[in-house]
């Protein structure tokens, strides 16, 4: 999903990039005043996480391969703020290291990525979590669906992205990107609910801890 | 491990490596500009920018093949994301051909927008490699930091840097522990459960360090500054860099203004 240089127009390009500006810049002040400095090399440690579990690719149908995202699991522990600066982090690092994804696009897949996973997984898990109780179940069942609908939401904002750009009509680029990405999001739902279960088995604390 | 793997050859030294990453990192972020801002079917802009690319692979005296390698690494999903673009624009038919139930037709436009996207990714992808096998992550840090990149981002990205190996070798070391108990055997779906528990447990193991990691900084004085004795410093050379380079991108959108 990672959008490389070239397939967006300027329009597109500097929307998405003043929005992701917007939103980083907000993200760092609200970090800035609620975390403090005591949350720097943690939030770099689970930057790192993301970075090696995206490392890793599992294979899809059709020979394509996908791999997490992890926007939704740093949304479900430390609230979407904390997913925005670290999946942009995470995002521009593998720009510029993998060339995974461009510099320029780099605005759109921090949108995408960051922002519309990280919000999204973050008021679904919260909504599910009113809905289905306090359980560790339900929190788990809550986590699945917040991640695979995140990896979803995130899909269907970088076709609409591609489709507003000229680069292929909606009514092929939407079904195609929903399509694979609602398969890609089982593996980012069973991998959030693995690690939000070791958690909850072994360091429930950190369920709790400050969002932002 | 082998810890090279992300920053390869930036260590070495050539004329382009002695440069400041500031100048590189502004200079590379013009170049995609450019790049990217190219109009369609100029085939002549396209050639010159590869030019200017393959003067500076000179330059820095890296081999040929880890640039190569790195794009094989890369264009493959590039293409997937553009393989659709031939088939659906509207145009002039190159050709049409019968997939069973489906009527497939190419046009003569659609091509001509793959072959350029194909052409703006590959040689902004170039550029990237050549930035980041020229110039130290830890020196791109730096770079952003003196560019006014917000502090906490490049605290959490040098963190992240320096922690990715470790959390790798982690990863070889699970994976081992698992192959020598046998994993391969046994139910599919007990599979999955030691995947999950594997990654679950790697997450546990990397935020406790992260806890330990900060009493420690504290326990020596940190105060959310990070110092190094490294000073970047920004020379002639760096100047003349980005005026040669600043003039030949000009110049190409000049001419393709012109023709």
């Amino acid at each position: 999903m990672h959008i490389p240089d070239g397939f967006l127009n300027t329009a597109t390009v500097v929307a998405t990039g003043v929005v992701s500006v917007g939103g980083v810049a907000n993200a760092v002040r609200i970090a800035n005043k609620k975390l403090g400095e005591k949350h720097i090399p943690m939030m770099g440690i689970l930057a790192a996480f993301i970075f090696a579990a995206q490392m890793l690719n599992f294979p899809v149908a059709g020979g394509t391969s996908g791999h997490v995202i992890g926007a939704a699991l740093v949304a479900i522990l430390l609230g979407p703020w904390a997913a925005v600066i670290i999946m942009s982090v995470v995002l521009f690092a593998q720009c510029l290291i993998f060339q995974d994804g461009g510099l320029l696009a780099l605005g759109a897949n921090i949108f995408n990525m960051g922002i519309v996973a990280g919000f999204g997984a973050y008021y679904i898990y919260r909504i599910m979590g009113s809905l289905l109780g306090d359980s560790s179940r339900s929190k788990l069942v809550a986590g699945f669906i917040a991640a695979w609908a995140s990896v979803l939401l995130a899909s269907i904002a970088c076709a609409i992205e591609l489709a507003i750009s000229g680069t292929s009509p909606l009514l092929v680029v939407l079904p195609a990107m929903a399509g694979v990405h609602a398969l890609i999001g089982i593996g980012e739902g069973l991998v959030t609910v693995a690690v939000v279960s070791v958690v909850l088995s072994t360091r429930a604390d950190l369920l709790k801890l400050n969002r932002i | 491990m082998k810890h090279s793997f992300l920053d390869r050859y930036s260590d070495r030294d050539s004329v382009i490596h002695r440069l400041d990453p500031r100048g590189k990192l502004v200079v590379t972020l013009a170049f995609i500009v450019a790049v990217v801002l190219t109009p369609f079917s100029s085939w002549l802009a396209y050639g010159l920018y590869f030019a200017v690319i393959a003067v500076l692979i000179a330059l820095s005296r890296l081999p040929v093949s880890h640039f190569l390698k790195r794009s094989l690494v890369i264009i493959p999903f590039v293409l997937l994301m553009a393989v659709f673009i031939p088939f659906f624009k509207e145009g002039e038919v190159a050709g049409s051909y019968n997939l069973w139930l489906w009527q497939v037709s190419v046009t003569h436009s659609g091509l001509q927008v793959l072959w350029n996207i194909m052409a703006k990714a590959w040689l902004s992808i170039l550029s990237l490699i050549l930035l980041t096998s020229t110039a130290s992550f830890t020196g791109i840090l730096k770079g952003l930091e003196q560019l006014r990149m917000p502090k906490v981002i490049v605290m959490i990205m040098s963190f992240m840097y320096r922690y990715i190996f470790l959390l790798t070798d982690e990863v070889l070391r699970m994976k081992q522990a698992r192959d020598s108990r046998n994993f391969g055997g046994g139910r599919k779906l007990w599979q999955i459960g030691t995947v999950g528990n594997m990654i679950g447990t790697l997450f546990i193991r990397s935020y406790e360090r992260g806890e330990r990691v900060y009493a420690s900084m504290v326990a020596r004085g940190f105060d959310g500054h990070s110092r190094t004795l490294e000073r970047l410093c920004f020379s002639r050379r760096d100047a003349l860099f980005i005026a040669v380079l600043g003039t030949a991108l000009i110049s190409i959108g000049l001419f393709n203004l012109i023709s």
